[in-house]
């Protein structure tokens, strides 16, 4: 018994560290055991080359399937290197040489060498491609050329100095000159399984994927990953609901407010994204409108009253539950290193407003807001059936402008009809949209600022620029363009930013945040701002078993 | 000897003829289903508009090429006649929408529709005939009142409703859709066993003791099974109609979830091969139904 007694503490003592020592093994190992995670795509993939991805499915594919020379952070915004070791851009922003990983193979074994990288890049620039990434690198006309320096190395040609020209490498998934399996050989984290047209997709680690943890352990963590097919919200929010998705990349404001009172811990708002609301007036002189209203519109008092007469702020707060962030310009504040910071968001000032509008001579008669040849102004909104928020925002700007007299119809139009109106026909007055910015550098933004471009919304394709501001735009996105110094860049593109505030082009309303939804059975994520916001990680995400089990 | 024979080959020529009438007429209706729907999309708002054209990235040469890609298809006679030519070669053309020639996109889809609309057609007769025959037979007010609310509120209910209620409570898909299809089949059969059990020959036949299943089996049926058949030929067409709600809704990769996203991307050579497809289908099954009436009466005759 008394030599029992002592005996007791010590063998308690011994049996809870085995186990604590047992339970603590257990959650690491049922952290990191693999498992398969599960989330949505929205539509189906339109292809899975991926020098050909132009559409959100694809490129979530691209991103987790695609090796890539160089990868942005998408926490820090910084580049970081990744197939590449290091690279170096030449003085003149025309070249771009990158030191390569070694010991590297593609998911079917056939090694990672200069060759790919060269193959890739010819593939990407061949102009008969037609690649919306391969055009981001189309500064000029004009050959690309790759010279392999080894089999580690290869410096790439341009035939004009590119801005940015390292970050777009964050893109271009390198493709396997040698393999027979053409795209299906990878380089990323995982590769492409199964594929069951028109509803799911199965992503299976990759064997071969070079990078390790600390630790020295291959990564992914994970065994697998399985895309739904789910165009439906609604349905998609209700499977995550019912734990049969571990998470939901981009969610409405109103899921998530459903879903941080029922589950606080699963919804996550990183703030402001990059992507932009706004409207803008048809300013094309061949449009189907009538005379005096392409007056007002050219007006940038008319413009610049429609500004300052839209309460931003309201529109934050209702439409999106304060979920969004009173826009400033083309650049959201998001955007570390671009935005130009001396710029506010436009406030809320109707007298101002009518001060502008009586100064072009706009008057009030009877609550109706008239202009100087007496006819009442009144104007269209057209924007996408689709968007709920975008509709009632349309709502809310139509109820502020309806307060200085002036009246808004509001149509909804689904998309295509409201692509042929606004980019075909010009048959519209005024659109609302939202411009998905996933590349952080304005070079991205060229076909928008440039006024020859076909994506200058309000007066695309001028045969040269009909106003001074745009002629001075012009000049100033070709010197961002053309200088490799990124201070001269960013001063040219503040100029920019600061010309559209005042010349008011687009007006822009609101930044959406970034808002997601992540079970609390999946370990690692880190929900950011930039695409893909859940799962930009997906090699280091781990999923805890015992939690899922227990959802 | 040689009458019966005579006989059996008019008859078999006179069912012959009709056929190849009927058949012919099928041919002549999916081609002007075709054109017809060829016509309507490219008279659609926004037919020629491609949503990457309001992609920044793409470079002027990549959105002049993307514009090009469809200039094919602005003079609708020649798209028809091209989209003809390569359909009888083997080639439906190629999706706009998700990029994929349209043969493979049909032979992926088509059976998960078959199925989801097949069973939900099964399990709509079923459950529409049993309670529509009960009804009749036992002639309970209860019966009638509960027949009656129950397809009365499923017909109000619309398909894309239901199609909701399926996800909400986990459903499969073929049960939204034999919902839909049901009361149409309740009411028409009803009607048609209540007509045919109130003929004087059958209250005869009851008076004689005769079995409920032989009254059922030797008279009612053939009284209501002629249109109970053409019945079937259209609930096809029903079915096939409550696929394109359930399958987008309920995210089913058929045949119905392919025509959603065809109309939402006016995708062209897709929707002019779903229209063949959906109007062959739909006129196979009426026709069928026609045909096999036509010689229920020729045997009854």
């Amino acid at each position: 018994m008394n030599m029992s007694k002592p005996g007791r503490p010590a063998f308690s003592q011994f049996l809870f560290c085995v186990a604590f020592l047992s339970l603590a093994l257990s959650a690491v190992a049922s952290a990191q055991s693999g498992g398969e995670l599960r989330f949505c795509l929205r539509s189906e993939p339109k292809t899975f080359d991926p020098l050909l991805v132009d559409d959100d499915s694809s490129l979530s594919i691209r991103y987790l399937t695609g090796g890539v020379l160089v990868r942005l952070n998408r926490h820090t915004q910084e580049l970081e290197p990744d197939l590449a070791e290091s690279w170096k851009l030449s003085k003149d922003g025309k070249q771009i040489t990158f030191k390569l990983r070694t010991g590297v193979t593609f998911s079917d074994g056939s090694p990672f060498s200069a060759e790919d990288v060269a193959f890739t890049m010819q593939r990407l620039m061949d102009p008969a491609l037609h690649s919306s990434t391969g055009d981001a690198f189309r500064s000029s006309s004009g050959a690309v050329t790759t010279k392999i320096i080894a089999l580690d190395q290869i410096a790439i040609t341009f035939p004009a100095p590119i801005a940015g020209l390292d970050r777009l490498f964050d893109q271009v998934a390198i493709m396997s000159a040698h393999s027979p399996k053409k795209e299906a050989a990878v380089l990323g984290p995982f590769m492409v399984a199964e594929y069951k047209a028109g509803s799911s997709l199965l992503l299976r680690r990759n064997p071969s994927y070079w990078k390790k943890d600390s630790q020295g352990r291959r990564l992914p963590y994970l065994d697998s990953i399985r895309l739904d097919i789910q165009s439906n919200r609604d349905v998609e929010m209700l499977r995550f609901k019912r734990g049969e998705l571990d998470l939901i990349n981009v969610i409405d404001s109103d899921y998530f407010d459903r879903l941080a009172a029922s589950s606080p811990g699963l919804a996550h708002d990183a703030g402001a994204s990059l992507d932009s609301d706004f409207m803008w007036f048809n300013l094309v002189a061949s449009a189907p409108i009538p005379d005096y209203k392409r007056a007002w519109f050219r007006s940038t008092n008319f413009r610049r009253a429609i500004s300052e007469a839209i309460n931003r702020n309201d529109l934050a707060r209702i439409v999106f539950n304060g979920h969004a962030q009173p826009a400033v310009g083309p650049v959201s504040p998001a955007n570390k290193f671009w935005f130009d910071s001396n710029l506010k968001a436009e406030t809320y000032r109707p007298d101002a407003a009518l001060n502008l509008l009586q100064a072009d001579g706009f008057h009030l008669q009877n609550g109706a807001l008239l202009d100087k040849a007496g006819n009442a102004v009144e104007f269209s909104i057209v924007t996408n059936a689709s968007s709920k928020p975008r509709e009632r925002m349309a709502v809310m700007v139509q109820e502020d402008l309806g307060k200085l007299g002036i009246k808004v119809n509001v149509v909804t139009l689904d998309f295509p009809s409201l692509i042929e109106r606004i980019s075909q026909k010009f048959n519209y007055e005024a659109a609302m949209l939202g411009f998905r910015n996933v590349d952080l550098d304005p070079n991205g933004q060229m076909n928008i600022w440039l006024s020859s471009a076909e994506n200058h919304a309000w007066n695309p394709q001028q045969k040269a620029p009909e106003t001074a501001w745009e002629a001075e735009m012009d000049r100033l996105m070709r010197a961002q363009a053309s200088a490799a110094d990124p201070k001269k860049r960013k001063e040219s593109f503040d100029r920019v930013q600061e010309i559209v505030a005042e010349q008011v082009p687009f007006i822009y309303l609101v930044n959406q945040n970034a808002l997601s939804a992540v079970s609390s059975a999946v370990q690692g994520a880190d929900p950011g701002i930039l695409s893909p916001q859940t799962f930009w990680n997906a090699d280091r995400i781990t999923l805890n078993q015992t939690k899922r089990a227990s959802r | 000897m040689l009458q019966p024979l005579l006989s059996a080959k008019t008859q078999f020529w006179k069912i012959a003829k009709r056929v190849t009438q009927k058949l012919a007429a099928i041919a002549a209706l999916v081609l002007l289903g075709g054109l017809l729907s060829a016509t309507l999309v490219r008279m659609a708002p926004g037919f020629d508009a491609d949503e990457r054209e309001l992609d920044p990235s793409l470079s002027a040469e990549s959105q002049l090429a993307l514009r090009q890609s469809r200039a094919g298809e602005h003079d609708i006679l020649r798209f028809y006649a091209s989209y003809l030519r390569g359909a009888i070669h083997g080639d439906l053309g190629t999706s706009h929408a998700l990029g994929q020639p349209v043969q493979s996109l049909l032979r992926e889809r088509w059976p998960v529709t078959l199925r989801v609309a097949g069973i939900g057609l099964l399990l709509a007769w079923i459950l529409a005939s049993t309670l529509a025959f009960t009804a009749c037979l036992w002639r309970l007010p209860a019966f009638e009142i509960f027949g009656t609310t129950v397809s009365g509120a499923f017909l109000c209910i619309p398909a894309a409703v239901l199609a909701l209620l399926s996800v909400i409570l986990n459903a499969p898909g073929y049960l939204a859709i034999a919902l839909i299809v049901f009361p149409k089949i309740y009411r028409y059969s009803r009607n048609l066993f209540a007509k045919a059990y109130a003929m004087p020959h059958i209250t005869a036949a009851r008076a004689r003791g005769l079995s409920e299943t032989r009254i059922l089996a030797c008279h009612v049926l053939p009284i209501a099974g002629p249109q109970m058949i053409a019945l079937a030929g259209i609930t096809v067409s029903i079915a096939l109609g409550a696929a394109i709600p359930v399958e987008a809704l309920c995210g089913l990769p058929g045949i119905g979830q392919l025509a959603w996203q065809a109309a939402l991307s006016r995708d062209l050579p897709l929707l002019v091969n779903l229209t063949v497809m959906v109007t062959l289908v739909t006129l196979l099954a009426n026709s069928g139904a026609d045909v096999m009436v036509y010689m229920l009466a020729r045997g009854e005759s």
